[in-house]
């Protein structure tokens, strides 16, 4: 499968971070005279479409992939804007200025995306160009967020601090960045177009399979860090499992392998079927082995050009990555440390708070997915409250995760308590991070105007019959994802449980999956079976759960590992029990 | 009529002939890839130039005697179909092909830095567009972070940052 | 005639400037109450209404139509999303006071 290419070259590691104690951190990427300038200048193009629009100079259908290159939707109820934002992370800065477009802009809330983003529901088309000039004065723009071009690259939310990473994929998400922002020949592709880098080389976090590109940092048998390349992955309605194109390529070809990829995209991507214009559908019709060779061939052209990335311009991103002015903390183990005293302090220890590579901080998982809350809405006061958090525990920084969750990355054990009391003030200290209430949910036919159900309801629904703590801690990880139509916005293929809006006759319906899995044993679900209506699927679930429970070998044994060792039988039996 | 060529609106008199029509002995036609590769030598003995028009579903390597074609016309059928921006690429950087590059079809104003920028120089802007106001385009951006036809270095060779 | 169990067509669109949903009315401007839109009985009928709506491109984005029921003066969508267009999200829109 692999396309080999001989020895890599000898080179030394690929980077190392200027020592702690001598480097102020900014943290995240900040921009110079260049990139604001970019930003800058775009705002005033999008202002200039935008008065073109309401002019009447051009129409609707000129103007709609126009506002697709910006995140500009049209939905069910008004415009919707999708702002980027790069592999998750945000400063305070940033977060404050969200609460601010939220509550002065839209109707006080915004949502977070599966891509990492926050988008807006409710902006009017002339309030846009002010909106871009706002996010520019923080850094941060709408730059291809929709549109058939190259979408926001993910990553994993813990990069940079995960004890189980090879290297930060950040700076190389950067990289990305800056190379598919405005690519000239990359705007009107055949279909969106998305890449993924992670930099651990097992449990990923960032569902490298499932995109068009999948990024992994490697490490070859001489002990050089370098890129292992995924293709042709991807959800949508016919979701498909990448294919590892490449084992090994030096980080120095990181931009020219890409460019290679989307050129042969580009060129033989189907234009005539837009369901079957996605690159999984020309890798799988080419054969992999076959696009390979096309994209090998076409990189062969490329690897010398001056896309080669040089050692100043990775050290010069790279530095803004660099960890913050840690304390030297004894280890501490949190295992059993609360047990006992505050059930629910000690949920939120064992759910939310994630491990960390520095002895005596954690990484601390805020999940917008409150009783009441549609999944990865945050209102404004709640985007200054994060501001605010982030600001006193964590360096002044948060991380949208592709689960619509917020992740405070660097908070000290010792902040631990007094974090959490605020989180029960804010209402943002549910202990359900990865477990069956930390639904993925799209917008569904709320908003959504492709949609042919609601989804936000099904979630409210599920958080409603699975509110007993005890219980959904019992069932343990499992990842439920709504999406309301064949679209797939809601991962619902890759869900250990997913579920799948269908118009039937003009009605709503749901049809329920089993099995799907988003990380290093990737797996697409298979549906059961008849689809419901929306409490019949929610009775679906709770049935699916207590087939589990009763057929566990142990209680280590995931729902995933159960369904995978029995098949669906015994829960097809028991959900369609009654037919 | 009039075009954008090397950011100045010009008359011209390059006529885009329909794929099976009969080439005119004289005047300047613009012809597609088979009609040219039939007898690239013939072409070049009638009264006018003749340019070819490269589809989007067609490649450069199947234009032959690439360097005695004054102008290849780049069609953009629909302005969603940026396969064009590949082949002007293409034209540019790896075929080192020097004359004329023209953007035909669904040709916006809005399309006209990204062209530019694959190394297109002349535009036949879509009938019924401001072709005056259409010049500010190549004003949208001073800064890009690519390598391209216009420049083969990326923003990270050309400034130090 | 309209389809399963439609007797009428509406003309619908989303205003240029505000994305809003908004209906073609008798008068031949356009309302954002579905209750006052122009609904028609006729292919006729709807496909010139339609060709109306199509000529005002400044004013509203990607007019179509859609069936509905109109029963004792009350205009009702057969689907589920021009139900919820017509009405606005179901969920709570969450702004803690």
């Amino acid at each position: 499968m692999y396309a080999s290419r001989g020895e890599p070259r000898r080179r030394t590691p690929i980077l190392k971070y200027p020592s702690l104690s001598n480097t102020q951190s900014c943290l995240m990427y900040q921009y110079d005279a260049y990139d604001q300038k970019i930003v800058e200048e775009r705002a005033r193009q999008f202002r200039g479409q935008v008065s073109r629009r309401l002019s009447g100079e051009t129409t609707e259908n000129e103007f709609k992939p126009l506002r697709l290159q910006n995140g500009l939707y049209m939905q069910l109820h008004a415009y919707m804007l999708r702002i980027a934002v790069p592999y998750g992370l945000m400063n305070s800065r940033q977060l404050r200025k969200l609460g601010h477009i939220a509550r002065t802009y839209d109707r006080g809330y915004g949502h977070l995306t599966t891509r990492q983003n926050v988008q807006f529901n409710w902006p009017t088309l002339e309030s846009i160009p002010k909106i871009l000039d706002e996010l520019a004065e923080v850094q941060m723009h709408a730059v291809q967020t929709s549109g058939n071009c190259i979408r926001n690259t993910t990553s994993d939310p813990f990069a940079g601090v995960a004890p189980d990473e090879l290297e930060d994929p950040r700076p190389y998400c950067e990289i990305i960045r800056q190379w598919s922002t405005f690519h000239p020949e990359f705007a009107y592709l055949p279909r969106k177009f998305k890449i993924a880098v992670t930099g651990t080389p097992s449990h990923d976090r960032a569902a490298i399979r499932y995109h068009d590109i999948g990024v992994r940092i490697v490490k070859n048998a001489a002990g050089e860090h370098g890129f292992e390349i995924w293709a042709g992955g991807g959800l949508g309605r016919t979701p498909v499992i990448g294919k590892p194109i490449r084992a090994f390529i030096e980080y120095e070809h990181l931009l020219s392998y890409l460019e290679a990829i989307l050129r042969v995209y580009n060129l033989h991507g189907r234009r005539d079927n837009k369901y079957k214009a996605r690159i999984k559908i020309l890798v799988n019709e080419m054969t992999p082995a076959k696009f390979t060779a096309a994209v090998e061939a076409e990189w062969l052209h490329l690897k010398d050009s001056a896309l080669e990335l040089t050692r100043a311009e990775i050290e010069r991103i790279a530095k803004d990555f660099a960890p913050p002015a840690y304390e030297t903390l004894e280890p501490v183990d949190l295992v059993g440390a609360e047990l006992g005293k505050d059930r629910d302090y000690a949920r939120w220890l064992k759910q939310n708070v994630q491990p960390h590579k520095v002895p005596g901080y954690k990484a601390v998982v805020l999940t917008f997915k409150e009783k009441e809350n549609p999944p990865g809405d945050v209102s404004d006061t709640q985007f200054d409250a994060v501001a605010d958090l982030a600001d006193a525990f964590s360096f002044g920084h948060a991380v949208v995760t592709h689960t619509q969750n917020l992740v405070l990355r660097d908070v000290k054990v010792s902040d631990l308590p007094a974090l959490y009391r605020r989180l029960v003030e804010l209402d943002m200290a549910t202990a359900n991070y990865s477990l069956l209430t930390d639904i993925i949910c799209c917008p569904g036919l709320d908003y959504c105007a492709l949609a042919n159900a609601r989804a936000i309801p099904v979630a409210l629904e599920l958080n409603k019959r699975f509110d007993d703590m005890d219980y959904l801690h019992d069932i343990g990880p499992c990842s439920v994802k709504i999406s309301g139509c064949i679209n797939a916005c809601g991962h619902h293929h890759i869900a250990n449980i997913g579920i799948l809006g269908i118009n039937k006759q003009g009605e709503e319906a749901y049809q329920l999956t089993l099995g799907g899995h988003d990380s290093d044993s990737a797996s697409i679900g298979r549906i059961l079976g008849p689809a419901f209506d929306e409490a019949g699927v929610v009775d679906a679930v709770a049935t699916v759960i207590e087939v589990y429970l009763a057929a566990r070998s142990s209680e280590d044994e995931t729902f995933l590992e159960c369904y995978r060792r029995l098949g669906e039988k015994p829960f097809k039996e028991a959900v369609y029990a009654g037919d | 009529m009039r075009v954008i060529k090397d950011r100045q609106i010009v008359d011209d008199g390059w006529e885009l002939l329909p794929a099976d029509a009969e080439i005119p002995p004289s005047g300047d036609v613009i012809i597609s890839v088979a009609a040219w590769n039939s007898d690239p030598l013939a072409h070049g003995e009638r009264a006018g130039k003749v340019g070819v028009r490269l589809q989007s579903d067609e490649l450069p390597e199947q234009i032959e005697s690439l360097d005695r074609l004054p102008l290849i016309a780049i069609e953009f059928p629909k302005f969603a179909d940026g396969r064009g921006y590949s082949n002007a690429r293409l034209l540019r950087e790896r075929f080192n092909y020097r004359g004329e590059l023209r953007a035909v079809g669904e040709v916006l104003r809005d399309q006209l830095f990204y062209m530019a920028r694959c190394g297109i120089d002349s535009f036949a802007l879509k009938p019924g567009k401001d072709i005056e106001d259409a010049l500010s385009a190549f004003e949208d951006f001073s800064v890009s972070y690519q390598a391209a036809a216009d420049d083969e270095r990326p923003l990270f060779r050309r400034v130090t940052r | 005639m309209a389809t399963r169990g439609g007797t009428h067509f509406v003309i619908s669109a989303s205003l240029t400037d505000s994305g809003a949903p908004t209906y073609l009315a008798l008068d031949g401007g356009w309302t954002p109450d579905l209750q006052c839109a122009a609904a028609v009985a006729t292919e006729a009928e709807r496909d010139a209404l339609l060709e109306r709506a199509l000529r005002e491109e400044r004013t509203v984005c990607d007019p179509y139509f859609f069936d509905v029921r109109v029963e004792g003066g009350t205009i009702d969508p057969l689907s589920a999303r021009e139900r919820i267009r017509a009405a606005g999200p179901t969920t709570r829109i969450r702004r803690p006071d």
